[in-house]
């Protein structure tokens, strides 16, 4: 079913945690919600739910206006984090639990029950598990578990909250790939929450990614990554170099020197940021449209240079990932060597208030992609 | 969930401080002293003096008319007392721990009050309130409603000083537990009372009988309190603890000691049950380190 949420805004004790929130999710579309702890990716999926309720804004479930309804009347599966597996119950009364808590005119036999919860136990590969307790579970094991009970109720949506964050990395790996699957074979319009970009750009149709309770970007993992909208988006996903440039009548300076790019975008003038990938420098012979800079640290490693290059005249470097079978020569590359790099696309955005505050949180972003 | 396999009791390791032998000795010795001489002791006397005068005459002691008038007055105080108080408590818990509203602190500051007022204040507030000359005393008896010397006002006062050991055994339990399980209960399709005797009832039961059996133990033993507002009416405003009480009072000792001694026997049942809570379902018993 498709769910079109509406100009949501959201506080907690008068501190908003989402402002004027619109997304429209398509029927049968897997789409994941990324942002960094704080950015107000939970909230939106506790909203969708009905586990919480807007300040302002409608949220939708194919045409009807359940903005007000309960979470029982919206009949979603939600997925806690942490699990939420009723301890006291076996795993099969766990999965079974949302169809015997129905009014007693809805309530299927126990027949039905017991095939559905078998038939569920099969779809998660849990089968023969069905008397034990969640206790004897392993964590990949449990979350299926939610999973199943959670799809037991046909739900209209399936919500999962940071659905592999309890997870170690091997299983995660595994589990999101089955999931994935899963979805595929199911369709079941899902929505997840995920710190992790990875995740997120490997298993979702689209990505939606958040930060400060506000949406930066909705795309496919394609678009987002390759075509990031704002500053935000540039520094979270992948490793970027950000620096604080000036730009006049279409001149970037950089502490006073010009750097040769080509601005031909929309016209930015004044204080202003300019964000590079890492992986989209490649060194040049080319001056043109080139930055200029001298080797101060080389990494072979992987297939790839990693350099960490000084701008000339300036105190800032700049790193670049570059790929060892696209320039022959970077393998030749020694410390103190001059070099020019080039990029294949950067982003400029004016320097505002408000982006100082990003920029923060951006090389932290920056700094964690270099350390993983 | 005794059958999880990851909970197993961590070893003794009595040889990880280093004190002598002797001196491990001497400090064992003497904590044995003491609890004998001031527990234990005291604990025996107190059947011995019941048996003194032969068991016949034990048994008259406790089938007199206003000996078992006394016990039928203590087992029907605790009957409505610690019903009353086990829903207080699962209701004030239940607030405290999975809803946030004004006033919390107060609420959690007032369950306590019980603990740290003397139980002699306890049954004056209702003596004040009720009494004949009291705030609605009045109005009580022109109703003709009794409360002070009468039943009414014992259970009142036995609510009073035991409403604390069924929320304070709750409140820590429940916000350990959290919400999650009814939230994922509730979007299952589960109604708020399902989701409550379905999922939050289970999970707490134990605490939850670990509390009614406190509770329990403290409504019937109940001194102080009730003395006050029972008004000591033999036969008909008795408690076991004031009957007994008079009795020693009338030099009766062996009678006195043996209905004591049908409350020694209640503190060790509870005891024995206590531990067996501990020892079997210890991990669901918020207050089994702190009692």
């Amino acid at each position: 079913m498709d769910v079109k949420v509406r100009n949501i805004r959201k506080e907690f004790k008068g501190q908003a945690a989402l402002y004027d929130v619109s997304l429209d999710i398509n029927s049968g579309e897997l789409i994941a919600l990324l942002g960094p702890s704080g950015s107000g990716k939970t909230t939106l999926l506790r909203l969708i739910a009905g586990l919480e309720f807007p300040n302002r804004g409608t949220i939708h479930f194919g045409g009807r206006d359940a903005s007000f309804q309960s979470v029982q009347e919206r009949h979603v599966g939600f997925v806690f984090q942490a699990y939420a597996l009723f301890k006291h119950m076996t795993v099969f009364d766990n999965i079974a639990f949302g169809l015997t808590v129905r009014p007693r005119a809805e309530r299927p036999s126990r027949a039905i029950i017991k095939n559905k919860v078998t038939e569920l136990l099969e779809l998660v590969q849990l089968s023969g598990l069905e008397k034990r307790y969640p206790g004897q579970l392993s964590g990949g094991q449990r979350q299926r578990v939610a999973l199943a009970r959670a799809l037991a109720i046909d739900p209209t949506v399936l919500l999962l909250d940071e659905p592999f964050g309890a997870l170690d990395a091997k299983v995660r790996k595994d589990l999101r790939r089955w999931l994935r699957e899963l979805h595929d074979a199911t369709h079941h319009t899902t929505v997840f929450v995920t710190h992790d970009q990875e995740e997120a750009l490997e298993l979702a149709d689209r990505v939606v990614v958040m930060s400060n309770g506000k949406i930066e970007q909705v795309g496919t993992p394609l678009e987002v990554y390759d075509r990031p909208a704002t500053p935000f988006v540039y520094g979270f996903l992948g490793s970027t170099n950000v620096l604080p440039v000036t730009v006049q009548n279409g001149q970037v300076f950089l502490d006073g020197f010009e750097i040769p790019l080509a601005v031909t975008k929309e016209p930015v003038s004044g204080p202003a940021s300019i964000y590079i990938r890492a992986h989209d420098l490649e060194v040049t012979d080319n001056r043109q449209h080139a930055i200029p800079g001298v080797v101060k640290m080389v990494r072979h490693f992987s297939g790839q240079t990693r350099l960490e290059v000084r701008v000339p005249s300036s105190t800032h470097d700049i790193s670049a990932e570059i790929p060892d079978d696209r320039h022959s020569g970077v393998r030749q590359l020694e410390v103190g060597h001059r070099v020019l790099l080039r990029p294949r696309q950067f982003g400029l955005f004016p320097r505002e208030k408000q982006f100082e505050v990003d920029a923060q949180a951006l090389n932290q972003g920056v700094h964690l992609s270099v350390v993983r | 969930m005794t059958d999880m396999p990851y909970q197993s009791h961590p070893a003794r390791r009595l040889d990880a401080t280093m004190e002598r032998p002797g001196a491990r000795r001497a400090v064992i010795a003497a904590a044995l002293l003491f609890l004998g001489i001031f527990l234990f002791l005291p604990l025996v006397s107190v059947f011995f003096e019941a048996l003194r005068q032969g068991v016949g005459h034990y048994v008259s002691s406790v089938l007199e008319p206003d000996a078992l008038a006394a016990i039928r007055l203590t087992l029907t105080v605790a009957a409505i007392a610690v019903p009353l108080n086990m829903l207080f408590g699962i209701a004030a818990s239940w607030a405290i721990a999975k809803f946030e509203f004004r006033g919390k602190s107060f609420l959690i500051t007032l369950i306590d009050l019980p603990f740290s007022v003397s139980p002699v204040i306890a049954g004056l507030i209702y003596v004040l309130l009720f009494g004949a000359q009291g705030f609605l005393g009045p109005w009580l008896s022109a109703h003709g409603i009794e409360i002070v010397f009468a039943l009414p006002g014992i259970v009142l006062a036995t609510i009073f000083v035991t409403f604390p050991f069924v929320a304070r055994e709750l409140i820590p339990l429940m916000q350990e537990q959290g919400t999650d399980e009814e939230e994922a209960a509730i979007s299952l399709g589960a109604s708020g009372w399902q989701a409550f005797r379905r999922i939050t009832l289970p999970n707490i039961r134990w605490g939850l009988l670990y509390g009614v059996l406190l509770c329990n133990a403290r409504a019937m033993g109940e001194f102080g309190a009730v003395a006050v507002v029972s008004g000591k009416i033999r036969g008909i405003t008795n408690t076991m603890p004031l009957h007994v009480e008079i009795l020693y009072n009338e030099y009766n000792f062996a009678a006195a000691f043996a209905v004591a001694s049908l409350l020694a026997l209640l503190a060790l049942l509870t005891l024995a049950l206590k531990s067996f809570l501990e020892w079997r379902h210890g991990e669901h018993i918020a207050g089994a380190v702190r009692h």
